[in-house]
């Protein structure tokens, strides 16, 4: 722990140690896969109505046929934390990909036209990236009026800068290199040079950004929607069942712990299945 | 330097103008009407026209741009549809409560960062399970560490309160860690922080990590650097070095991450404040937005909007003093 001393070995990839690392990067990268599964399957899963009491009054979790026990009206917690993870994990994953469409062809054609295009484009996106988003994106959602379609909209207006900056950085890079140079030169269109050149080279790094940024979404949502910006009373959402619940926190903790709970999860698996998929490619290149 | 400080003043300026500018937009796209929310439904026919005309709202947009922004300028932000009150003249009651939180809570941010990057950089024994702390802690749910630290703190072990900010305000600032002071009151400036504690520490674990990241990557390559070597070798002492060499030159991408997260704190203290029922700006907000009051839910965004802008173009600034090159 000496401040001079040469640094510590870190970690070897031996073969071993590399086999080790890509096993558990495939274990993160498939929770990701069994996350999405059940959002998609969260229907079959749920065992009531997520809407209809079907039970006791805020039965404790583990009670018998309540795994995740009720909430104040007898409500099933855990259909109600399904049917949460439907549209959050959902609505997360249509945020970064309209981010990714609307930065990625932005982007792109910045990236890739250079002079006074990029010039334009790039200040722009610039302004948006200087601008507070998550207090533009509340503000754009409170005057459309609440709701889950309005705050995917809200969210995704505010989402791409970020996207186009950094796909603009990695198409430029790509553009300049010889076989775009010889593809140009060879008279090939403009519009076929950057579907057939700069495009598939752009995709990596895009994927692996997008990936590490579902999690931040899923925050983001979930604030808004703890806010009451989102879908309105009997609907399951994640936030908005937490703030729902909050005066039962110190009788009845479940209710408001609960979807709470299963906003950290999605968080968190988003976050270390991005890691992993960003070790799977970092291999491969 | 006059250069760079001139332009970036001229950012400022349009990206405040560009932000009114969405506000306005917002404002005229939202459903409400100002003058059924003053007037009250059942005002007749002609007093909503007379109204209308009083207000300018029979203007053409452009004309309403302009007076919305000359508005803007005096502090007028409209008037609340839920307090009936000016905005602005609720923003004097609870802007104070926002920023004392939010000072505070920045500064544990910087305590934390500074401990993880260090202990992390210098392989302290246990910098990882404290790391592991901070990186769950940052992908929770801000409402979750919320209500958790109030079951821990509050409920099971009784040592911190649970809600608002503690003694009342005797003036003369609204900053209750001055005024208690001031008045000479000590045990209400105890109460004071130990209420500032919970929601501080909430609002500080995301930033933290963020700072702290960034601060132990240069921290590491400072480290290895020759001119810290040879420091070393001439016998300056560890302290010395680290403090005069290493941290000096290793603080500037901490301090321009420490802006950025500064000005989402602005935003994340909206959450915060609700769950701890802090009489501040974001509780505002949250109480405004399920009863639709955009006037205050517009002022609110374009105030702390504007802090956020204001505090990234200080932090671009100092962030040039600290390191020259960056201005050539």
């Amino acid at each position: 722990m000496s401040l001079i001393a040469p640094a510590p070995p870190r970690w070897r990839a031996t073969s071993t140690g590399f086999a080790a690392g890509l096993r558990l990067n495939f274990l993160l990268v498939s929770l990701l896969v069994l996350t999405t599964l059940i959002a998609l399957f969260a229907r079959i899963l749920a065992p009531h109505d997520p809407v209809q009491p079907v039970g006791g009054l805020n039965l404790p979790p583990g009670s018998d046929g309540f795994p995740f026990g009720t909430d104040a009206i007898g409500r099933d917690m855990l259909s109600r934390t399904l049917y949460g993870i439907q549209a959050s994990w959902f609505s997360a994953l249509l945020v970064v990909a309209v981010g990714l469409l609307i930065g990625g062809v932005i982007g792109v054609i910045a990236g890739v036209a250079s002079g006074w295009v990029d010039a334009v484009l790039m200040r722009m996106t610039d302004l948006f990236l200087a601008l507070p988003g998550v207090l533009v994106s509340i503000a754009i959602v409170a005057a459309l009026g609440a709701g889950l379609g309005n705050t995917l909209i809200g969210v995704s207006v505010v989402w791409w800068p970020y996207y186009a900056r950094m796909i603009r950085g990695e198409a430029r890079s790509i553009a300049v290199r010889p076989h775009v140079e010889a593809a140009r030169l060879a008279g090939i269109s403009r519009g076929r040079v950057i579907l057939r050149h700069v495009l598939p080279g752009v995709v990596p790094t895009a994927v692996v950004t997008a990936s590490l940024d579902v999690g931040n979404v899923v925050l983001l949502l979930a604030g808004l929607s703890f806010l009451g910006l989102g879908q309105s009373a009997p609907a399951p959402e994640l936030g908005a069942d937490t703030a729902r619940a909050l005066s039962q926190l110190l009788s009845e903790w479940w209710v408001p712990v609960v979807p709470g709970i299963a906003v950290l999860i999605l968080s968190l698996v988003a976050n270390l299945g991005g890691d992993g998929i960003r070790a799977l490619t970092a291999k491969r290149r | 330097m006059i250069t760079s400080l001139a332009k970036r003043l001229g950012i400022t300026v349009v990206l405040l103008f560009i932000l009114s500018g969405i506000i306005f937009f917002l404002q005229s796209i939202s459903p409400g009407d100002p003058v059924k929310a003053y007037l009250g439904a059942n005002a007749s026919r002609a007093d909503v026209l007379s109204e209308r005309h009083r207000l300018g709202l029979d203007q053409p947009t452009i004309v309403q741009f302009g007076g919305f922004l000359v508005g803007l300028v005096h502090g007028d932000l409209g008037v609340s549809y839920r307090t009936h009150r000016p905005v602005f003249k609720d923003f004097a009651t609870y802007l104070p409560a926002t920023i004392e939180l939010v000072v505070f809570a920045f500064l544990l941010a910087i305590l934390l960062a500074v401990t993880f990057a260090f202990s992390a950089a210098l392989r302290v024994p246990g910098s990882s399970f404290y790391r592991g702390i901070l990186l769950v802690g940052a992908t929770a749910p801000p409402f979750l560490l919320a209500i958790g630290g109030i079951v821990l703190f509050y409920q099971q072990l009784g040592v911190l309160p649970a809600s608002g900010r503690g003694p009342d305000d005797r003036g003369p600032t609204g900053f209750l860690v001055i005024d208690t002071l001031v008045n000479g009151d000590i045990p209400g400036f105890g109460s004071t922080l130990q209420h500032l504690l919970l929601p501080g520490l909430v609002l500080a674990i995301a930033p933290a990590i963020s700072i702290g990241r960034i601060l132990r990557s240069s921290l590491e390559s400072t480290l290895s650097a020759d001119y810290v070597r040879t420091a070393r070798s001439k016998g300056l002492g560890r302290g010395r070095v680290l403090i005069k060499h290493v941290l000096r030159n290793s603080i500037g991408p901490a301090i321009s991450m420490s802006g950025l997260q500064l000005g989402f704190m602005f935003a994340g203290v909206v959450v915060v404040e609700q769950v701890f029922s802090w009489p501040g700006i974001g509780n505002y907000l949250a109480s405004s937005i399920p009863v639709s009051d955009f006037p205050a839910i517009a002022g609110v965004t374009l105030v702390l909007g504007t802090i956020y802008i204001i505090t990234n173009a200080v932090v671009d600034l100092l962030q040039a003093a600290a390191d020259p090159r960056l201005v050539a």
